[in-house]
C-alpha cells in the first residue's frame, strides 16, 4: 500500500496503523504541541494521548495510531510551519518561560488602535486542523437504540471479562462494551459483547456509547468500570520527546509490527512491567539499559527526538546515550468515575477511586474493578516541579500552576481556567495525576480535580447524529433483551 | 478570610453582575462591600457562556442600551488595566425563510438609524463570507454586523484584579460561602445568614443569577424570573475558518463561533427545556446539536467534540433584566433575570445601578429594567416561560400555545420573528 504524508510517498502493509507506518519510515515527529510547538510522536497504546494527530483524508486532527493505512491515503501534518519535521515555530519553546498562560492579561492594550491586530496575531497562532476538506456528502445517521440490562461492563480486558463472567454466573443479563474492535473475545458465554463500541458518556446513570452503526443509551442496574489504565509519563523535563514511549506500545511495535523504535533503549519502571518488552527489544537486536526505577530519571535529552537521558544510579549522575526511553508506569483510568461525579483520593501519589470492600464507588450502581481501581505496583510518586510539563495538550508547566496558587487563584477550577491545564484534546487523561500532585505540592487550599465533563473521549460531531429520535433529540424507547 | 459581622453592602453572587456592581459602587466611594459566592468567582453563567458582545439587537430600545454596553467593553481593558480580549469577530444571523429576510430589512434600517453597522447579505454573499455553510440547507440570506466577542473568564479576572488592586480594604470577596437565610425587620432587610456566619447589613444586592429566585424567596420577595438550562459544546481547535459568531432560529435556535484559540463552541437550544436550577450536561444536547449543525454546515461533521457543559439563562417574561430596588423589601436590590444577555448588559447596567444607589434616582436608561415593572402577584410563574418561544412558534406553525402577554411589558410590540436573540 502506498500513502503520502506531507506530500512524500511511503509504503506500508495494509491495515498497519498510520502512526506505526510513519515510525517505521523513521518519521518520529507526528505533531506539534498547541502552544510551544514541541515535537510529539507515538507514545501511548490507548489512542487517547493525541500526540499523533494529523489530517487524514481531509479530516482534521485524526489520531493516526488508530487509522489503518489504505492505498492512496493522504495524510498531512498540522499546526507547524513549514512542516512538523522542521517547524520554525518550535523556537517559541525557548521563550516559554516568558510566555505564561496568562501572558495577555495585562498586555496588548496600547496603542488602542492596534488591539485588533494584536488579537489577529494571537488568533493566527491558534488553531490546529483545517475545517474539513472532504466533499459535503450527507451524514449517515446511526441508529439510536436504548437498552435496559442487569449488568453493564465497560472494558473488555481481563478484569472486564472476569466481571462479566461473574454476572452471567449469577444469572444476570450482561452487556460488555469494548472500544477497540477485536480486542475482547466475542464468544463469551452468556455475555452480549458490543465489540468496537466506545462508551462516550455517563448521564445521570445512563451510559451512552457509539459504534460504526449504532448510538446506544444503556441503563443498567449495575455498571462495572473495567476501564484499565493509562501510561504515566515521567515527570521530568523532556519526557514528551518523540522516542519516549510506553512499554505496551513498544511491545506492540516490536512484536506485532516488527518495527524497532530505537537501537539503544533505557527501561524505566518496575522490572515486572518491563520483562517482556526488554526481552523483545533484545531479541530484535536492540541494546537495553536498565531497568531503572522511574524516580532515577532526571531528564530526557534531545530536541527533535531522544538522544540521551540523565539518570541517578546509586547516587551517581550518569548520562546514558539512548535513542529510546521505555517507561512502564501506569495510572488508573478514572474517566467514568469522574464523569459520574465519583470521589477519588490520592494514595501513595496515585489518584484512585474511593471504594468500599465490594468495589462500589461513591456513585450508586457504579463499581470499579481491575487496574482502574488501583495498580498492583506503585509508580513513581514524585510531583512535577519547575519547568516540567504537567499538561501536554496545553504545555502547562509545574511552576505555572504554582504561580496561580501563589497569586490566590488556588481553586482547582480557577487553575484549570487560568492555565488551560486539563482542557486540551485529551481532557486530562494524561495529566490529571500530575495536575493533582502539582497542586498538592504548590500548597493549594483546595485539593481535588475540577469537575469531570463529558464526553469521555473525543467524538466527531457527525458521529453523534442518530436517527429514530423524537423532536428535540430525546432518546428512543428502552428495549429489554438481546442487543 | 473570616466573614465580617457587619457590612454596608452585601452582594450575593460573584458573577459578572455582582463583580461589576462591586466595582461601580466602590468607584463611587462606597466602602464595606462584601461579595458572597457559593462556589468560585465566575462559576455560574458568567463562566459558562460564550461572551458575545452584540450591539445589533432586534428592538430599538435594546439596541440603544447594547451600544452603550459594547462601548463599556471597549473601554474595559484600559479602565481595569487588564485585557479582556475584546475582538470584533463579526456577528451573523443566518436566515432561512423569505419572511425572515423581509423582517430583517426593517431591523437593518433601524440599526442604520442608530449607527450600528449591519448589512443584509444575499445567499451568495453569505456563503462567500461564511463558506462553512456551503453544501448545507439553502440559506435565504444573513444579517452581518461588526459585533464582538470577549473572553468571559478574562472579564472576571480583570474585575477581581482591579478590585484587589484598587479597593483591597473596601471590597472583600468570599468564595465558597452559601447564603442560608435572610433576616427582615419591619419591611427592611437586616441581615444575611450564611454557612460561614451572619452579616448584619442595611443593603443587599441579589446578583445570584440562576439561584436568584431561591435567594429572593429567602427574603420573601417575588420576581418573575426563572432559570432555564442552556448547554454548550466545544471542539478541538481549528485554523481560523469561521469569520463571524453565527446564530439562526429556523427551524430551531442554534449558534456557533470560533474562539480566538480556534475552538468551535456551539449549541442547539431545546425549546422544551424545563424550568429549574440545572447545570448538568445531557446526551440529548449532543445529538440535537450534531443533527442541527451537520444539516446547516456539513463541514462541521468532522470537528471533534472534546467537552460539553451546562449553564443557566435566568429568564424574565419580557426577556429584559431586573435591575434596581423593589418596594417589596427596603434595602433589597436586584441585578438578575439577565435572560441570556448578562455578559453584554451587566457591566453597563451596574454603572446605572450604582448611580441609582448614590443619587437615589433611577437614570433614564435604567427605568425599563426596574423590578417593579412586574406586578408582585402570587401567580407570576406558570405561563411565563412558555412565552419565551411562543412568538416564534406561532409564526413558524410548529407550536400551539398562544402567547400570554406578560404582566407589564416595556418592549414595543414589534412582532419579532424571533423571540429571544440571547447569547
Amino acid at each position: 500500500m502506498t500513502f503520502t504524508f506531507d506530500g512524500k510517498r511511503f509504503r506500508a502493509p495494509e491495515g498497519e496503523p498510520l502512526a506505526v507506518a510513519l515510525l517505521a519510515a523513521d518519521r518520529v515527529i507526528l505533531s506539534r504541541s498547541f502552544r510551544f510547538h514541541r515535537p510529539r510522536g507515538l507514545m501511548c497504546d490507548t489512542g487517547q494521548c493525541g500526540w499523533c494527530e494529523c489530517e487524514v483524508d481531509g479530516r482534521p486532527s485524526v489520531r493516526s495510531c488508530l487509522v489503518p493505512v489504505h492505498d492512496g491515503l493522504v495524510a498531512r501534518s498540522e499546526h507547524a510551519w513549514p512542516t512538523v519535521q522542521r517547524d520554525l515555530l518550535g523556537w517559541l519553546d525557548l521563550g516559554s518561560r516568558w510566555i505564561p498562560p496568562t501572558f495577555y492579561h495585562h498586555r496588548f492594550l496600547r496603542p488602542s488602535g492596534l488591539r485588533k491586530l494584536y488579537l489577529d496575531v494571537i488568533r493566527a497562532f491558534g488553531g490546529r486542523g483545517r475545517l474539513s476538506r472532504r466533499p459535503a456528502e450527507p451524514v449517515r445517521p446511526r441508529v439510536a437504540r436504548a437498552l435496559q440490562v442487569d449488568v453493564l461492563v465497560v472494558g473488555g480486558g481481563p478484569s472486564g471479562i472476569a466481571a462479566a463472567a461473574e454476572g452471567v454466573g449469577a444469572g444476570r443479563m450482561v452487556v460488555l462494551l469494548e472500544a477497540v474492535a477485536g480486542r475482547a473475545p466475542v464468544d463469551l458465554a452468556g455475555v452480549h459483547v458490543l465489540d468496537g463500541t466506545a462508551a462516550v458518556g455517563w448521564y445521570d446513570g445512563v451510559v451512552t456509547a457509539i459504534d460504526d452503526t449504532t448510538s446506544w443509551t444503556i441503563r443498567a442496574d449495575s455498571v462495572i468500570a473495567a476501564t484499565g489504565s493509562y501510561e504515566r509519563v515521567p515527570t521530568v523535563r523532556g519526557a514528551d520527546r518523540p522516542g519516549v514511549i510506553g512499554a505496551r506500545r513498544v511491545l506492540d511495535l516490536v512484536v506485532n509490527h516488527r518495527v524497532l523504535p530505537g537501537e539503544r533503549a533505557l527501561l524505566l519502571g518496575h522490572p515486572g512491567d518491563l520483562r517482556d518488552v526488554g526481552a523483545a527489544l533484545v531479541e530484535a537486536g536492540a541494546t537495553v539499559v536498565g531497568p531503572h526505577s522511574t524516580e532515577s530519571l532526571r531528564r530526557v535529552l534531545g530536541r527533535r527526538r531522544v538522544t540521551g537521558a540523565i539518570v541517578d544510579i546509586d547516587g551517581r549522575r550518569t548520562r546514558e546515550a539512548v535513542d529510546l526511553v521505555v517507561f512502564g508506569d501506569r495510572t488508573p483510568n478514572l474517566e467514568l468515575l469522574l464523569a459520574a461525579g465519583g470521589a477519588a483520593e490520592s494514595r501513595d501519589g496515585v489518584l484512585v477511586p474511593i471504594l468500599d470492600g465490594e468495589g462500589r464507588t461513591t456513585v450508586p450502581r457504579l463499581s470499579v474493578v481491575g487496574s482502574a481501581a488501583g495498580l498492583a505496583r506503585t509508580p513513581d510518586p514524585s510531583a512535577p516541579v519547575g519547568r516540567t510539563l504537567v499538561c501536554f495538550c496545553e504545555d502547562v508547566h509545574a511552576d505555572e500552576i504554582h504561580a496561580q496558587v501563589t497569586a490566590g487563584y488556588g481553586d482547582p477550577e480557577l487553575v484549570k481556567r487560568r492555565t488551560g491545564a486539563l482542557t486540551g484534546p485529551c481532557q486530562g487523561k494524561y495529566c490529571a495525576q500530575a495536575f493533582a500532585s502539582a497542586m498538592v505540592r504548590a500548597g493549594a487550599p483546595i485539593n481535588g480535580l475540577p469537575t469531570g465533563r463529558p464526553p469521555l473521549r473525543p467524538v466527531r460531531l457527525g458521529d453523534l447524529v442518530a436517527s429514530g429520535l423524537e423532536r428535540g433529540g430525546r432518546g428512543g424507547r428502552g428495549e429489554r433483551g438481546e442487543p | 478570610m473570616s466573614l465580617p459581622k457587619t457590612a454596608d453592602v452585601v452582594i450575593v453572587g460573584a458573577g459578572i453582575g455582582g463583580l461589576a456592581a462591586a466595582r461601580e459602587l466602590a468607584a463611587r466611594g462606597i466602602r464595606g462591600i462584601v461579595v458572597l459566592e457559593r462556589d468560585y468567582p465566575g462559576s455560574g453563567a458568567t463562566g459558562r457562556n460564550v461572551a458575545r458582545i452584540r450591539r445589533m439587537q432586534l428592538t430599538e430600545d435594546l439596541s440603544r442600551v447594547a451600544i452603550a454596553c459594547q462601548e463599556k467593553y471597549e473601554q474595559m481593558g484600559a479602565e481595569l488595566r487588564s485585557n479582556v480580549l475584546f475582538y470584533r469577530l463579526g456577528y451573523a444571523w443566518i436566515l432561512y425563510d423569505r419572511d425572515e429576510v423581509e423582517r430583517m430589512r426593517e431591523i437593518v434600517a433601524m440599526h442604520a438609524r442608530l449607527g450600528i453597522s449591519s448589512a443584509l447579505l444575499s445567499p451568495d454573499d453569505t456563503l462567500r463570507h461564511l463558506p462553512v455553510f456551503e453544501g448545507g440547507e439553502p440559506v435565504a440570506g444573513s444579517v452581518l454586523s461588526d459585533d464582538a466577542i470577549v473572553h468571559h473568564d478574562a472579564v472576571v479576572w480583570a474585575h477581581l484584579d482591579h478590585l484587589g488592586r484598587r479597593f483591597a480594604g473596601d471590597v472583600a470577596i468570599h468564595p465558597h460561602t452559601c447564603v442560608t437565610g435572610v433576616e427582615r425587620d419591619h419591611g427592611r432587610v437586616r441581615a444575611v445568614l450564611t454557612d460561614q456566619g451572619r452579616i448584619e447589613t442595611p443593603f443587599v444586592l441579589n446578583a445570584a443569577g440562576g439561584w436568584s429566585g431561591e435567594l429572593n424567596a429567602m427574603a420573601g420577595v417575588r420576581m418573575p424570573n426563572r432559570p432555564h438550562r442552556r448547554e454548550v459544546l466545544v471542539t478541538a481547535p481549528l485554523r481560523r475558518s469561521i469569520e463571524a459568531a453565527v446564530t439562526f432560529y429556523r427551524p430551531s435556535e442554534g449558534w456557533f463561533n470560533q474562539t480566538l484559540r480556534g475552538e468551535v463552541v456551539m449549541g442547539a437550544v431545546d425549546p422544551d427545556e424545563p424550568t429549574g436550577v440545572n447545570q448538568s450536561s445531557s446526551w440529548s444536547f449532543l445529538q440535537r446539536t450534531a443533527a442541527l449543525m451537520t444539516r446547516k454546515a456539513p463541514a462541521l461533521r468532522d470537528v471533534t467534540v472534546i467537552r460539553q457543559w451546562g449553564g443557566m439563562y435566568d429568564i424574565t417574561p419580557d426577556h429584559l433584566p431586573i435591575v434596581g430596588p423593589t418596594a417589596q423589601l427596603d434595602g433589597w436590590w436586584q441585578a438578575l433575570g439577565w435572560s441570556g444577555r448578562g455578559m453584554l448588559l451587566a457591566p453597563y447596567l451596574a454603572e446605572l445601578l450604582a448611580d441609582h444607589v448614590v443619587t437615589g434616582d433611577a437614570p433614564a436608561l435604567l427605568r425599563q429594567f426596574l423590578p417593579d415593572r412586574f406586578r408582585a402577584t402570587g401567580e407570576d410563574s406558570a405561563p411565563l416561560e412558555t412565552d419565551y418561544y411562543s412568538r416564534y412558534r406561532s409564526r413558524s406553525g410548529t407550536g400551539t400555545t398562544s402567547a400570554p402577554s406578560p404582566p407589564v411589558s416595556t418592549r414595543p410590540s414589534s412582532g419579532n420573528t424571533t423571540s429571544n436573540p440571547g447569547d
